[in-house]
């Protein structure tokens, strides 16, 4: 434990680089979740249309 | 030489199928170098005699600045690619940069205010490599904005490649800020004429940290393009296609 909270205290630097890796890595998280986010986004909106494109189409074939 | 590959590049469904396909390596990829650099470099590498374990802020700043400085000339030539060869994907690979990028920079400019506090004595300074970084933070921001502004996806190519190819002359003055002036940020380590001055064991995770932000990035850059391709060619047959599978 001592060695794992001597590792902790990176030398008394604790207090800039902790926050520097979290920020860091927030950030790469942040990313992962937005390119996901816009995919699924994109994917819904692609869907709909086709769904939409195929009702329309129906419609003419009926009339 | 053959230029099918480049034509290859211009069909929307041919990168949206191999965007999908190359995420998983390039994301397993990067996901397994920055673990293992973050071993190296936090456990592994030994402290610096100046700085003692406080230089380790290097491991994320020195990957994420490069980075911004990486993705930002990706974005410009991408931008000129789909300017003189009206090329859509292109387009498309420049606008799905600038997010990116804009975050890689604002990593930077973070890690390295929590650096310069503990070194130089002050978060900030109107230090030429600090002034000209955060510039580029609003270039991103501001391409991001002009893309945003126009409603008709072509005139936004357009008018947004045009500030994307000019902002590049940044990139260089950036990068030979701190030979130019006399900066209170220190010389590159690294990429310089004579090759790096860097010992070894701390040098090796940082390749392998930027290593893996490189590949990390190319992942979310092949995600955020196949959406973007999703986005602009919705109306087209083979989406159908691509979305069953």
């Amino acid at each position: 434990m001592t060695a794992f909270t001597h590792f902790l205290e990176m030398g008394g630097y604790a207090r800039f680089l902790w926050p520097a890796y979290g920020v860091t890595f927030a950030i790469v998280f942040l990313n992962i979740y937005w390119a996901r986010r816009l995919m699924a986004q994109a994917r819904l909106e692609a869907k709909r249309r086709l769904i939409m494109r195929e009702e329309l189409a129906l419609e003419e074939t009926h009339a | 030489m053959s230029w099918t590959w480049f034509h290859r590049l211009g069909s929307p469904p041919y990168v949206f199928r191999l965007a999908q396909r190359l995420v998983p390596w390039f994301g397993w990829a990067a996901g397994l170098l920055i673990v293992a650099g973050l071993y190296d470099g936090l456990v592994l590498a030994p402290p610096d005699y100046q700085q003692g374990d406080g230089f380790r802020i290097l491991y994320v700043h020195v990957p994420t600045a490069w980075l911004s400085l990486m993705v930002y000339v990706i974005m410009a030539v991408a931008a000129a690619v789909g300017l003189i060869w009206r090329m859509k994907v292109a387009h498309a690979v420049a606008a799905s940069c600038a997010p990116v990028g804009a975050s890689f920079t604002a990593a930077a400019l973070a890690t390295g205010m929590l650096w310069g506090r503990p070194m130089w004595g002050t978060y900030w300074e109107w230090d030429p490599r600090l002034t000209s970084e955060l510039l580029l933070f609003f270039l991103y921001l501001g391409y991001m904005g002009l893309r945003s502004s126009f409603d008709d996806v072509q005139r936004a190519d357009r008018a947004s490649a045009v500030l994307a190819i000019v902002g590049v002359v940044n990139v260089p003055i950036i990068h030979f800020s701190v030979v130019w002036w006399n900066s209170l940020h220190q010389a590159s380590s690294v990429l310089r004429l004579g090759g790096p001055t860097i010992a070894t064991p701390m040098l090796v995770p940082l390749l392998i940290m930027a290593l893996g932000f490189t590949l990390y990035f190319v992942a979310i850059l092949l995600v955020r393009l196949s959406a973007e391709v999703l986005r602009r060619e919705r109306a087209s047959a083979w989406v159908k296609e691509a979305l069953a599978s």
